[in-house]
């Protein structure tokens, strides 16, 4: 069993100083999942021009692995379009942060907050 | 100051250092030029030597709990202690009754040996404390049967802090002819005992609680023909018959030493522990948001468990590890599981995971106390800054 100091160095780092953290004012896409009272909650915001991700930002309540991930995800939607999240694979992510098998339902919380977002993007047409 | 890399050691409730002066004696009694012999062997000087010695010790150990000496049986630790009592009793009592009562919110020496019993064919009523982390007179007498043949219910709770009224559920056990068991390993030393006022037939109490050294307890037996114990190890008779096994001077000599300091400073130490506690106390509360776990006025000193609203449980506990915390009792932090004695004090899973165990001790400073609730604030206010408002509906309006 992992004990609580046992993270990677990325978890440690992004956990620490968590970049893209925050809150988004004015006209934002935003996008949450899980639930605080089962141990993980993450939200992002996404600022989209053109159905591609401007600026985004994370919230999160969670172990280290969500605020980690949550980190991460925020920082690579930049100049993706929001409503493709297939670059998002909880299973890639894991490994990259070292996250254990134990919890990958947590990354996949974060996964659905970014799925959320994304199914409110406005659609191509629409932005038209 | 006590620091390892510079973190403060707020985790006297887990365990303590050996206290210099009882690791000097502990050290006479380990190599050739000190009282290194076998206690048993009384054939010789040395070995009468080394028994002189354990008796001492076992004397110090019946000075702080008001018992006599010939009533206190050397074990490895409170776990040991507690493992047979509960098994001594049912094991001798069987004829009699299968009938056993205790508490929820009991260390897992008690409620794991208890589940054992329940194997054995014995049935158990685990009572869940109605007073906020207290069991009450009432509800040991309510549950108390004409089969009933123990009850076992802890002095301190490990994890919160707070004291049972043991002399009065004590007096329900005596006037119903019931054996009494308390575990003290959280109190003796931190609180008054006299085990004949208390009405207490067996007392678990252990030498690294108090800085004493590991690996040693004793448990107190009630010199009475009911209290007779069927042991648990057998080889060679010791202690009476009920715990055989050849003692370990040093270990002993420690724990004695150990005992003697607690009882001379014990009311001294009681008032600083008091102060520094209520100093961090009052610290953390002004973060807002803070709960404190357990009945507010009868608690030992030493331990402070509160639970922080709005931070999870892993995070809190990972940016706080420039203090030696525990999240819950030390025995079970390696699981993720909610503590289960502030999930019995009706706290939420959220509020169990959130909460931190802080027990001060011997060697704590009022510095370290103020650097702990510097460290605490500024990460209880960064993890919160992080989380998501509760209505994310609203933060999109005001967006």
């Amino acid at each position: 069993m992992m004990d609580a100091l046992d993270y990677s160095q990325t978890v440690r780092e992004r956990f620490e100083r968590p970049v893209n953290a925050g809150r988004l004012l004015g006209n934002v896409v935003s996008g949450g999942a899980g639930d605080e009272s089962h141990g993980t909650r993450v939200e992002f915001d996404f600022r989209v021009r053109d159905g591609i991700v401007e600026e985004s930002v994370f919230r999160a309540y969670g172990c280290p692995h969500a605020i980690a991930a949550a980190s991460w995800v925020a920082e690579r939607a930049s100049g993706r379009p929001l409503r493709e999240t297939g670059w998002m694979d909880p299973i890639a992510l894991a490994e990259k942060l070292e996250v254990p098998e134990y919890k990958l339902g947590v990354l996949l919380v974060v996964q659905d907050a970014l799925r959320d977002a994304a199914s409110k993007a406005p659609k191509a047409r629409e932005q038209e | 100051m006590i620091c390892s890399e510079d973190i403060i050691y707020l985790d006297y409730a887990a365990t303590t250092p050996v206290d210099d002066r009882v690791a000097k004696l502990m050290c006479e009694c380990m190599t050739r030029e000190g009282v290194y012999a076998n206690p048993a062997s009384r054939s010789h000087q040395l070995g009468r030597d080394a028994q002189g010695r354990v008796e001492l010790a076992r004397r110090e150990i019946a000075r702080l709990l008001g018992a006599c000496h010939t009533e206190v049986v050397w074990t490895s630790g409170a776990t040991e202690s507690d493992n047979l009592a509960l098994k001594g009793v049912a094991h001798s009592h069987m004829a009699r009754g299968r009938h056993v009562v205790t508490s929820k919110t009991e260390h897992k020496a008690v409620l794991d040996t208890a589940c054992q019993l329940q194997k054995e064919g014995c049935e158990v009523s685990y009572l869940v404390p109605a007073d906020e982390g207290r069991v009450t007179p009432e509800q040991v007498r309510e549950a108390i049967r004409d089969d009933t043949v123990l009850v076992s219910i802890m002095h301190v709770n490990n994890e919160t802090g707070v004291a049972s009224d043991i002399t009065a559920i004590g007096r329900e056990c005596r006037e119903r002819g019931v054996l009494f068991h308390v575990d003290a390993a959280q109190s003796a030393g931190k609180l008054p005992i006299d085990v004949d006022e208390m009405n207490v037939d067996l007392m678990s109490v252990s030498g690294h609680k108090v800085y004493g050294p590991k690996g040693i307890g004793a448990l107190y037996v009630r010199s009475d023909p009911s209290c007779w114990l069927e042991p648990i190890i057998h080889g060679g008779g010791h202690e009476r018959g009920m715990r055989s096994g050849t003692l370990p001077t040093h270990q002993i000599v420690g724990m004695g030493e150990a005992f003697r300091i607690a009882r001379e400073e014990m009311a001294a130490e009681a008032g600083r522990l008091a102060q520094l506690r209520d100093r961090l106390w009052t610290g953390l509360s002004h973060l807002g948001g803070v709960l404190l776990n357990g009945h507010r006025e009868s608690r030992i000193p030493g331990i402070l468990n509160v639970s922080f609203e709005g931070v999870e449980g892993e995070s809190l506990l990972f940016a706080l590890r420039e203090l030696a915390v525990s999240s819950g009792s030390a025995c079970t932090s390696a699981s993720r599981e909610s503590s289960y004695v502030l999930r019995a004090l009706g706290r939420s899973d959220q509020l169990a995971q959130s909460s931190i165990r802080f027990s001060i001790g011997r060697y704590t400073t009022g510095e370290e106390i103020d650097r702990a609730i510097r460290i605490v604030s500024r990460q209880v206010h960064r993890l919160r800054g992080l989380a998501p408002s509760k209505d994310l509906a609203g933060a999109r309006e005001a967006g």
